[in-house]
């Protein structure tokens, strides 16, 4: 897995690349962290390049978007490939995360 | 003649990646689709992970064995190891519905396999260990049954 954040305004764009799983979760877990502890609570979450998640990788997506909105934020979802989106389905995610068809409509987003 | 191939290792968080590596290549090396090789990976690191933090949390760590099949156009994955019996069958389905404030973190893995596979069988006796059995059909394109 690879993760690169880029600012984008007031907007955090976290890139994720490969596959989230057991092995690599708690470092994903710790890059959505550090933002929100700096923060950036406005984030997106560009899933162009994310091939697999298990349920791992769902803790780290509803850990992050729990402490987002807790201090007035979101965890909002960009591109999502749909090998993820039936797990995210499967769980239940599609209904309590957003998700839009790219990283500038996830962006603009929060403007509206 | 059927493939066969089987992986086994100490059910230890270690040893993940061997788990996740085997069943990767087995995918690869059998064809099989994109969707059902995500799925049969997901199996994977669920039970294992299910298996290495609860199943032998209080024991020392047993072994994991899995056996990968290709049957027609479809992959019989079975797991056997040695942990007080447990049936994913009967674990707890997960509160898909509730605020995202309240929604519990855990409780997802069991579930995403019970839903990907077509069929889960599961047996337990104290000579042979336990053995999960998971199907995943139609998951070579193109190979006719």
């Amino acid at each position: 897995m690879e993760v690169s954040a880029n600012d984008m305004g007031e907007v955090t764009v976290v890139a994720i690349r490969g596959n989230v799983d057991g092995l690599t979760a708690d470092q994903l877990m710790e890059h959505f962290t550090a933002h929100v502890a700096a923060g950036k609570v406005r984030l997106v979450a560009d899933c162009a390049g994310l091939d697999y998640t298990s349920s791992a990788g769902l803790r780290t997506l509803l850990g992050t978007v729990k402490a987002a909105r807790q201090k007035g934020g979101d965890l909002r979802l960009a591109a999502v490939r749909p090998p993820v989106l039936k797990v995210l389905q499967l769980s239940g995610f599609t209904s309590i995360l957003k998700s839009y068809d790219d990283v500038p409509a996830a962006v603009a987003s929060y403007a509206a | 003649m059927r493939p066969v191939q089987t992986a086994e290792h100490p059910g230890t968080a270690e040893h993940l990646p061997a788990f996740l590596d085997f069943i990767d290549n087995a995918c690869r090396g059998a064809g099989v689709d994109e969707d059902a090789s995500m799925a049969l990976r997901l199996a994977v690191e669920e039970v294992c992970l299910n298996l290495i933090r609860y199943g032998y949390a209080d024991a020392s760590p047993g072994p994991i064995a899995l056996e990968f099949r290709v049957e027609d156009d479809a992959i019989r994955l079975t797991v056997r190891d040695r942990a007080p019996p447990f049936d994913p069958r009967d674990a707890p389905a997960p509160d898909l519905t509730s605020d995202v404030l309240t929604r519990p973190l855990g409780g997802l893995g069991l579930h995403l396999v019970r839903c990907l596979m077509d069929e889960i069988s599961y047996c337990s006796d104290t000579e042979r260990g336990n053995r999960l059995t998971l199907l995943k059909r139609s998951a070579i394109s193109g190979k006719d049954d």
